[in-house]
């Protein structure tokens, strides 16, 4: 009787033990550490003012983010933007000639995407 | 001759010695010796400089490349090779050889030849194209056409003159 108490015990731990050592490892190392999460080009930090436009990667900059303005059309809050962007420093540094030559690259580009 | 029969044998009989003894750690975590470490960065820069001597290195100022080569960096190289305002990851501490850091300039690499600029560039291409070998190094070109790879390339050429937030809106998906 007592034999048979003993083997069902050593039976369950033979189990359990393993399964429980195994589930542990598995939370030792926070999963959320390995998760890459997918986020969007946060524009808002932009200083124009320090800006290149002769630079490959403000241009690149800049195409991402206004590809991303006219994605977000609607959802865009004016009222914010106008707050923290500086437009007293942005006429004096900015080449709007060059501005308005990327804006017809993203276009053609998306004549291109269309087809 | 009956020396070098003596020698080349004894030569044979040393490496099957070695190999079978098991004594060699393979370990990751165990450096190796100065002068293993050598041996091998000498013959994998030789190889390198000669396998990529001819290639042609195509523009590299596009912004689309910066882009396109931003992204992929992102998705798959940065675990290995870090993101600007990073300085280790679980691969770059525990892969050895250790991946380069590759958002610091390369004279700065430790104990690494680096020619001028157009043979860094060639030498990146095929490095990230071909791989390298017994490294963690992947060899990409097997899944990426070599536009792909140049712009990489490109993006890693401007990657140490990255400030973390551009580095995160070039990279970003949207
Ligand atoms: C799993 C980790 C890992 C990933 C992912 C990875 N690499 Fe590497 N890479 C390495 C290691 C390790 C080395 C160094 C090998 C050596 O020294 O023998 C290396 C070397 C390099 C080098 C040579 C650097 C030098 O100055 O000698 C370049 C360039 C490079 N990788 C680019 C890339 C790019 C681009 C990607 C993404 C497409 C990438 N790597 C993805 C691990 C990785």
């Amino acid at each position: 009787m007592k034999t048979t108490l003993i083997k069902t015990i050593s039976k369950i731990a033979l189990v359990l033990i393993p399964t429980i050592t195994l589930s542990m490892a598995a939370t030792a190392h926070d999963p959320s550490m390995h998760v890459k999460k997918v986020k969007k080009a946060d524009c808002s930090k932009m200083d124009h003012s320090k800006m290149d436009m002769n630079d490959p990667v403000t241009i690149a900059m800049m195409k991402k983010c206004m590809k991303q303005a006219k994605k977000a059309n609607m959802e865009m809050d004016h009222s914010k933007m106008a707050k923290k962007m500086d437009h007293s420093k942005m006429d004096k540094k900015m080449e709007h000639s060059k501005m308005q030559k990327v804006d017809k690259i993203i276009k053609k580009k998306d004549e291109h995407d269309n087809h | 001759m009956k020396l070098l029969l003596l020698l080349i044998s004894l030569g044979i009989g040393t490496t099957i010695a070695v190999m079978y003894s098991g004594i060699v750690n393979v370990a990751a975590d165990e450096p190796h010796s100065d002068f293993v470490y050598w041996l091998l960065e000498e013959t994998r820069e030789n190889s390198i400089k000669k396998a990529a001597k001819n290639i042609e290195v195509p523009n590299l100022k596009n912004p689309e490349q910066l882009l396109t080569g931003g992204t992929d960096y992102e998705f798959m190289c940065a675990s290995c090779h870090l993101a600007p305002g990073q300085t280790e990851s679980d691969m770059s501490l525990g892969l050895y050889p250790a991946p380069p850091n590759l958002t610091i300039a390369a004279q700065s690499h430790e104990g690494h030849e680096h020619g001028d600029e157009t043979q860094s560039d060639r030498k990146n291409f095929w490095v990230i194209k071909h791989g390298i070998k017994a490294s963690g190094m992947p060899a990409w070109g097997k899944t990426h056409d070599d536009e792909r790879i140049w712009a990489m390339v490109a993006f890693i050429k401007r990657l140490p003159t990255l400030t973390p937030e551009q580095y995160q809106v070039l990279t970003a998906v949207e």
